[in-house]
């Protein structure tokens, strides 16, 4: 009998969590320690700050769901691991700390087999000085609370634009080394369809701040991708999109310092400038938890399991941008030093970025750390679990890999909500880190498999999506059939 | 604002019954990246 512990219950916790409850018979244990006791269709959060979606519809809470399928739930965080037992504990545990109800503050030991560190990043907000959302008019869509806020705000500028107000709205990154570009070019395409919408698109003007060298980098190094007949870079499509919309953009933009209604950044130039603004959404740096470990004579060895995220089969050792391989990049997301604690989704440290490294000319590096969207997040969790059985069967070897260097990506960006009048920027990509080798003269990606589609149709297929994977997420019949 | 999608772009991306043509075909051509698999970098030569 073995014991599976998954940390954390976000695409990539739920998505192990659920396949190996459904193939592995009940007398292995499975079980879940995440702090918020809902599940959350994250993609969608971007039509909660628009205010076109309730939180309601994009969550459901986990524990009634664990409880009917075999699946153990503790709602709290984890705090530290100890991957080899304590004296007092042989098994190897990691510590946690509940965060509701009667047992809030109280600390459980909890051992396992087999550790999947599914914790995603830490929203690090603190990384940029007076960036917390909901202070300074800058909000936040990363959670659905942080929608719900933002969307507050934002309908409060539309009725004072309605009044007459002329107002500024700055969508993008907040901080030199943010990630999840993808979600924030969402947002911004959407505010500026609402505003449309409710006849103030006139009063309004809407800026995009990235801290990506060139406008559709995404944190991808861009990507080179059919488009109809024609072949079209990243930068092309979505500088099409901004000046169709009326949108500026200001890029190369390491955001430092928040006050209220201004950003101060500094620029690939090396000098610093401000922006002022009614309205704001950025995203944060994403940072990992932080989290220490020791060995079983209680000796730090943080070292051996963190570098930021967790470490895993990748290859850490520094090279320059030139000598960046798609081999550098981790297969089965197992933790050398530790061979049953495994990080799929977020929360595994990448070797290196995918775009290449800028610094200003102060020194400050302002580039885009690599994104680890939905599809790949679910992918890696699968192949973990299906790891972890074959081990428990018996099998010497870890035979299900995936590296981002050889998995395509489908990001299906919503530029408007509406079921006749909605919009989508459907992109996807192979590989997600470019293969300069094998794909040398298509900017290292597959150019059959790596395509970008404007249109009504991007809205809807977004919508099934939204449909399709909260369908699978509450495990409904047949939800294994849908594909990560 | 520039118009950098003329008219008839606008139109073929708007209209819905060619937009359930193209849903229907994006929906394929994703399935098939997706079902299209993934493995490792190290020793494969896939895909
Ligand atoms: C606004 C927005 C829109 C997005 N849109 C898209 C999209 O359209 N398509 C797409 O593919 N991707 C999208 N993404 C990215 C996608 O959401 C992420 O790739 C995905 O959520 C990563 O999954 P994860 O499980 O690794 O991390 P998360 O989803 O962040 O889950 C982490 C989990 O760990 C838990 N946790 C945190 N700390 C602890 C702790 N100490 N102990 C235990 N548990 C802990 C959290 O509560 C959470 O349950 C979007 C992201 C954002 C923010």
């Amino acid at each position: 009998m073995s014991k599976i512990v998954i940390l954390g219950a976000g695409i990539s916790g739920h998505v192990a969590a659920a396949h190996l409850r459904r193939k592995l018979s009940k007398e292995h244990e499975v079980v879940v320690v995440s702090p918020n006791s809902n599940y959350q269709w994250i993609p969608s959060n971007i039509w909660v700050g628009i205010g076109r979606m309730k939180s309601k519809e994009i969550l459901f809470p986990l524990e009634p769901l664990y409880k009917k399928k075999g699946i153990g739930y503790k709602q709290a965080k984890v705090k530290t691991f100890y991957p080899e037992g304590d004296k007092e504990t042989k098994k190897p545990f990691v510590n946690i700390e509940y965060v509701m109800g009667e047992q809030k503050g109280v600390t459980e030991k909890v051992t396992y087999d087999y550790l999947i560190n599914a914790t995603g990043p830490k929203l690090a907000f603190d990384m940029t000085e007076g960036l917390n959302p909901g202070t300074n008019k800058a909000y936040s869509v990363c959670t659905y609370s942080h929608a719900e806020h933002a969307w507050e705000a934002l309908n409060d500028l539309i009725q004072q634009m309605k009044a007459g107000k002329k107002a500024k709205i700055l969508i993008g990154t907040g901080h030199a080394k943010s990630t999840c570009q993808g979600a924030a070019f969402e947002y911004i395409l959407n505010v500026e369809q609402e505003l449309r919408r409710h006849n103030v698109r006139d009063k309004a003007e809407i800026v995009w701040i990235a801290n990506e060298p060139k406008l559709g980098d995404f944190g991808m190094d861009g990507m080179l991708m059919s488009y109809g007949s024609n072949i079209m870079k990243s930068s092309e499509m979505v500088e099409m999109v901004f000046e169709d919309r009326g949108i500026k953009w200001i890029i190369g933009a390491g955001v430092n310092k928040i006050e209220d209604g201004i950003a101060y950044y500094e620029n690939l130039d090396g000098e610093y400038l401000s922006e002022t603004y009614d309205f704001a959404m950025l995203i944060p740096a994403f940072s990992g938890h932080g989290f220490k470990a020791f060995d079983k004579e209680e000796k730090d060895i943080t070292d051996k399991l963190f570098k930021g995220f967790m470490i895993v089969d990748a290859d850490y050792t520094p090279k320059p941008y030139e000598e960046w391989s798609v081999q550098d990049w981790p297969e089965t997301y197992q933790n050398p030093a530790y061979k049953n604690i495994f990080a799929p989704g977020i929360a595994f440290a990448p070797p290196h970025a995918i775009s290449k490294p800028r610094v200003s000319k102060n020194g400050t590096a302002i580039s885009p750390a690599p994104p680890r969207t939905g599809m790949p997040s679910g992918i890696t969790a699968k192949l973990v679990a299906d790891n972890i059985i074959d081990t428990i069967n018996g099998k010497k070897e870890l035979h299900h890999k995936g590296s981002m260097g050889n998995m395509g990506a489908a990001c299906i960006a919503s530029a408007g909500y509406g079921m006749t009048k909605g919009s989508g920027i459907s992109i996807t990509t192979f590989p997600i880190v470019p293969d300069y080798k094998k794909y040398p003269d298509t900017q290292g990606r597959q150019l059959s498999k790596t395509f970008g589609e404007i249109g009504l149709a991007g809205h809807w297929l977004k919508m099934a999506l939204h449909y399709a994977f909260l369908y699978k997420a509450k495990m409904k019949p047949f939800w294994w059939l849908i594909p990560e | 604002m520039t118009q950098r999608i003329s008219k008839s772009k606008r139109f073929f991306m708007m209209n819905p019954i060619i937009q359930f043509f193209k849903f229907i075909w994006l929906s394929l051509k994703i399935l098939v990246i997706v079902a299209g698999g993934h493995g490792g970098t190290r020793n494969s030569t896939t895909p």
